[in-house]
Parts: C-alpha cells; structure tokens; sequence
C-alpha cells in the first residue's frame, strides 16, 4: 500500500466523526430551514418552503427580535464585564507574593463547573426568601431588601450578567495573565524612568502590547456569549416574560414548544452564521497574528 | 548638584549576593565609568539607582535626598538599558520623544527635539520604522536617543555603545564626552571597552563579584592598582602576573632574577609587568634567557610569548623583532616598572 493512501485511510475515522456528528446535522438543519415540519404531525421534514421560514422569522415572529434585543444587551454588557474586570484582576495578579500565586490557582475552579450548575445554584440564591445573594444585598443596599431578582427585567438580566461573568471571568483572567507574563518586562521600566506613573505604563506601554491577547478574549467571549443558553433555561426561565429570552434559548423554544422545526433552523442558522463570521474572523486573527 | 551616594548597598536575589555592601560616592558632574567582569553587578548598580531594583541593604542618596524610597520617576534620572528596553509598539521617533510627551512637551517642539537628537546618534531615516525593523546597533541607538533628549539630574548609561561598529563607536564616544562637557550631569557609565573607560571617565571603579576593588582616575587604575584583580583586569593585553619570592631585593622565580625592587625578604609574591614595559634581547643580555613559546604580529608590535616552565609571559616587542619560536632569547624588565602583590592577600606592596 503506498504511503499516499494509508495516510488518508489513518485519517478516515476523524474526518468519519466529524462528518457524522457536525457536517451531517449542519447540513440537516440547514436543508430542514427551507422545509416545513411541524413534529406533532410528522416525524420527517416535509415539502420545501424556500425562504418562507427565514420570512417568518424575520417579519412575523416578533419574538425574534425581542431575542435578538436580549441577546445584543447580554453580549455586550457580559462581554464588557468580564474582559474589563478579567484585565484588572490579571493586572493585580500579575505581581509575584505567595498570595498572588495561590489566587491564580484557585481561579480555575469557576471555570470547572458546569454552567447549568452553577444557573440552578444562582436562582437558589436569588430567592427572594431564603437567597444569599438577596440577602447579602439586601443588607448592602436597603432598597433591595425582600427584592425578587430574577422577577424584575433588569435585575434578572443582571443577575444573568453576573452569573456568566462569575463563571467565565477567572479563566478570562488566566489568559490574560499567560499575556502579560509574555510582555517584556524592560520597556515597561524604560517608562518608569521615562517619567511615567504606574497608570500611564499601563495604557502607554502594557495595553497597547497586551492588545492581540484582549482581542482574543473579547472575540472568544462574545462568541460564547452569543449562543448563551443554560443559564437562561436554569436561572431565569427566559422570564420575565421573555425579557431574559436569548436568541439560542428562542431556537429551543420554536424547536421543542412550538414544534415548528422549519422555523427553529432558520432562526438557528441566523445566529449560527453570526458565529461563522465571528469565528472565521477569530482564526484569521490568529494566523495574521502568528506571522 | 547631583552627586549619587551609595552607603552598605547590599543586593541578594534569594541566597546569591550580587552587589557586596557597597560604598561609592559619585561627585556632582562627575562621569564615573563602571568596569567589571561580566556577572560582577554594575547592572544590579545601575537598577538600583535609577530605583528599578530595592536594595536588600543600604542607603541611596541623589543630590542629599534619600531616594530609596522613591519610585523612578521622582529620582530624574535617564538610563540607556543594556538590553535597549524599547517600546516595541512605538516607532522609532516616538520612543525617543516619549519623554518629553509625558511632560507635556507640544507636538512641533517634540518633534523638533526629535529630529536633532536623531541626528547625533545618526538615526535620520529611520524615525519612522517600528523597532523590530531595526539592526542591534540601531535599536542601541533609539534607546541612546531616548535618554540624551531628557536633561536629567543624573544620566545612567549600562553599555551604550557595545553594539556599533568600530567607527561609529569612535563618533558617538565623542559625542557622549562633548555632550557630558556641555551639559555636565553626573554620569555612571558601564561598559568593557577600557579604551573608552579611559577617555571617557573621570574617574573608574573596578568591581569584581560585587565588591569595588578600587576607584580612581584612569591614570590611578592603570598606573596604580590597588590589587591582583585590578592588575590583571585593566590593559590589554593584561599584565603579566607571576608567582615567586623576593630574595633581599631580588624577585626570583623558574630561570627570573629581577634585581633592584628594594632590600626586602620574602615568600610568596606576584610580580606584575606589563607587556609594554619589557623587551627582548640576545640570550645573556637580561634577566633571565627564555625560550619563545610563540610570536604573532599585530601590526604595530610583536607580541611575544615567552615560556618559564609553566609560566607564560607576554613582551610587547618592536614590530622589526621577529624571533622563531625556540629560539632561547633574554628577557629584559624595567624594574621601575614592576609591581609587586602579596600573593595571600591580593594587596600591593610598595617597593
Ligand atoms: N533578577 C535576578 N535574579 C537572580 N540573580 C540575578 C538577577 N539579576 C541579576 N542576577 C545575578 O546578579 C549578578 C550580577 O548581575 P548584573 O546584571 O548586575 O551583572 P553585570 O555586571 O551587569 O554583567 P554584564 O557585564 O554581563 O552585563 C549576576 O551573577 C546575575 O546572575
Ligand atoms: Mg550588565
């Protein structure tokens, strides 16, 4: 056998399982986002649509763009959030005491939790009666005391926030701290004694420097951002009403309440193409980066 | 008035001792030239001036104020790092003007700073490239430029100039001794070129192992120095040193007798002559007949390898002396020109 073939024939089980699970229902979704199928009558997609289901979606179902306003609020102020308070943390963390060592192990343990986990845990702390978190806030800021967190709009998105940038800042911090560490330390000095205070060092020198690392962060996060789901199922419900509704918990929704399968791709391929784009954009990042 | 201070400054990184209980006072414009092997501390030095490094132990004076305290940008001092410390994301004339941007300085004048500074250290044309475009000896420059455009109270200069050629470190030695005459800020220089120690200082102090063996002007450090270490570290090529015993006056050792170095006795010294200070003549003719181990010809003079037993010795003979190796010929000294250590203690005897 020529070493030609026997090195496609190593690769067949890889590229078999990738075909199978991703290509192939990729592809399913997509084909089944230009066909009708309601699943309380049928167990098969049936006749093609043409863009009917994408029409629907954008021009009927108005739950869409509430999902879509959901989702773009979510994104930024989650995104915002945990890259800013992951920067600064790493910052502080960066200097080398015993204590700054053990903080940075720790902070992987957030991140190995799982997410629908950690939703359940929250919503049992943002009960308005026995909660910590309704609690300690409570004491903190009167005005919240008694409050049903997850009862009000903006609180529940909030305590959505919160939760996500809980769960995902620590890591965020770890790999910020991987930049700085790679930062040569003597161009910072240089400013030092250039004449610099310790803040302008760091938006002079460190930030401009760290700034291929943030981007990667930020375009990370926002990617996970965007397809946000186990906490909406887990702590919010999507409620109130649908204010805490993201666009992938629409998807499910469309998919798995209303039965409406045609109309659950359509709006899954929507995001999913947002996601394509972000993470092409995300890979040529990279490899410009790497040469 | 600027002089720097330095009582008991001890540096240890863990249990390693970097810099010994240091004592150095460098006078207000003075320009003191740090000379050392490498690994023997004159960066650690400079850190801890220019307040980039803590000392374990001690005190650090600049201009009378106690500065141990203060962050480096409080003390006014301009440093040129040995490994160049430039802004990467910078070009080349905004690392140099950055200085003068964090003082407010305006956009035209910075600029106009800029470009005569550039221009000593002949970096025209290069202003607007980033520094990873640049050679070693270019970026060695930025970094030059970027300390020259400040006028500090105290310049810090960690081997300025070892990455250029050979002509442009001639240049920029001159501009470095025109500028320090011009503006006369005390200076603390290192470098390994002892040509350029010695045109450039007022004053050198050899460090070895963290401890400073001796601080003098260059004639003193030269002509005078303090111990073995001394000897053997300043000249090039480097002194001989060679163990024996003085015999009422006369230093013997293998086939030497070197008469005329006082009436003393004793064991156990080393006796130190330049290569420059002796000559070669016909066997029978000095003091002492040697056969040559190895002869090479450096252009201006022939450097001559003598061999006693397991002792070699090095003649700076005129370039017409062009002996064959083995051949036997007489070693001949100037004993004015000796010098004699106490080979236990290092120190030198007065003859
Ligand atoms: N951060 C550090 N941690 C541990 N040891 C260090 C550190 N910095 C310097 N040293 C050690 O201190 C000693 C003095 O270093 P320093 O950089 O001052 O030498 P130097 O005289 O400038 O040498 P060179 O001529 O090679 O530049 C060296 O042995 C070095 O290994
Ligand atoms: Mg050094």
């Amino acid at each position: 056998m020529s070493d030609r073939l026997l090195k496609y024939l190593l690769l067949l089980p890889a590229i078999l399982i990738v075909v199978l699970t991703t290509v192939y229902p990729l592809a399913f979704s997509l084909i089944t986002s230009f066909r009708d199928w309601d699943l309380t009558r049928n167990l098969e997609p049936t006749g093609f649509v043409g863009f009917e289901n994408y029409v629907y979606a954008l021009t009927e179902d108005y739950d869409f763009y509430d999902a879509v306003r959901v989702t773009v609020w979510f994104v930024v102020l989650d995104v915002a959030a945990t890259v800013l308070i992951a920067l600064g943390l790493a910052v502080i963390l960066r200097r080398n005491g015993t204590l700054h060592r053990a903080t940075r192990v720790l902070l992987i343990l957030p991140f190995a939790m799982s997410p629908a986990l950690i939703g359940i845990s929250w919503r049992f702390m943002f009960n308005p009666e026995v909660g910590v978190f309704t609690y300690v806030l409570g004491v903190l800021f009167p005005w919240l005391r008694g409050q049903a967190w997850l009862a009000d709009p903006t609180l529940a998105m909030a305590a959505m926030v919160s939760c996500d940038v809980w769960h995902w800042m620590p890591y965020m911090t770890l790999v910020l701290l991987g930049g700085l560490a790679s930062l040569p330390r003597d161009s910072e000095e240089a400013a030092r004694i250039d004449g610099a205070s310790e803040w302008r060092v760091f938006l002079d020198v460190t930030l401009p420097q760290l700034r291929p690392v943030i981007a990667v962060v930020t375009i990370l996060k926002t990617v996970f951002a965007l397809k946000m789901f186990d906490q909406v199922v887990t702590l919010t419900g999507g409620g109130p009403g649908n204010r805490t509704a993201t666009l992938a918990y629409l998807v499910y929704r469309v998919a798995f309440s209303a039965f409406d399968m045609g109309a659950a791709s359509a709006l899954a391929w929507i995001l999913t193409a947002v996601l394509i784009a972000l993470g092409a954009y995300y890979m040529r990042f990279l490899i410009v980066k790497a040469h | 008035m600027a002089e720097i201070v330095l009582s008991g400054v001890t540096k240890r990184f863990g249990d390693f001792v970097a810099v010994h209980t240091l004592d150095l006072a460098v006078v207000d414009r003075e320009f003191l030239v740090l000379l050392g092997p490498s690994g023997c501390g004159k960066t650690t030095t400079m850190r801890m001036i220019a307040g980039l490094e803590e000392p374990s132990a001690g005190e650090i004076r600049i201009g009378g104020r106690v500065v141990n305290d203060l962050p480096p940008r409080a003390r006014d001092v301009a440093m040129v790092f040995q490994n160049y410390g430039l802004y990467p994301h910078m070009s080349v004339a905004d690392n140099i003007g950055y200085p003068l941007k964090l003082r407010g300085v305006p956009r035209e004048e910075r600029a106009a700073q800029v470009r005569a500074v550039a221009a000593k250290v002949r970096l025209d044309g290069l202003l607007e490239r980033k520094p990873a475009a640049l050679s070693g000896g270019q970026r060695q420059r930025v970094g030059l430029a970027r300390a020259l455009i400040r006028k500090p109270t105290v310049f810090l200069m960690d081997e300025p100039l070892s990455n250029l050629d050979a002509k442009l470190r001639v240049e920029m030695r001159a501009e470095l001794k025109h500028l320090h005459h011009e503006l006369a800020v005390t200076t603390v220089y290192v470098t390994h070129d002892q040509i350029e120690a010695m045109t450039l200082a007022t004053r050198v102090a050899v460090m070895n192992k963290g401890i400073i063996h001796q601080l003098g002007t260059p004639d003193e450090i030269y002509n005078e120095p303090a111990d073995l270490f001394v000897a053997g570290f300043i000249g090039s090529p480097a002194m001989n040193l060679i163990d024996g015993r003085i015999d009422d006056g006369t230093f013997v050792a293998g086939r030497l007798r070197i008469d005329g170095l006082g009436r003393s006795t004793r064991e156990s010294v080393v006796l130190g002559i330049r290569p420059e200070d002796m000559t070669i003549g016909p066997a029978g003719s000095g003091h002492g007949d040697l056969p040559v181990y190895s002869s090479e010809l450096t252009g201006d003079s022939t450097l001559i390898t003598l061999a006693d037993g397991n002792t070699r010795i090095a003649v700076r003979a005129d370039k017409t002396v062009r002996p064959a190796i083995d051949d036997v010929v007489a070693l001949r000294i100037d004993p004015r020109r000796c010098y004699l250590f106490d080979a236990a203690t290092t120190r030198r005897l007065a003859i």
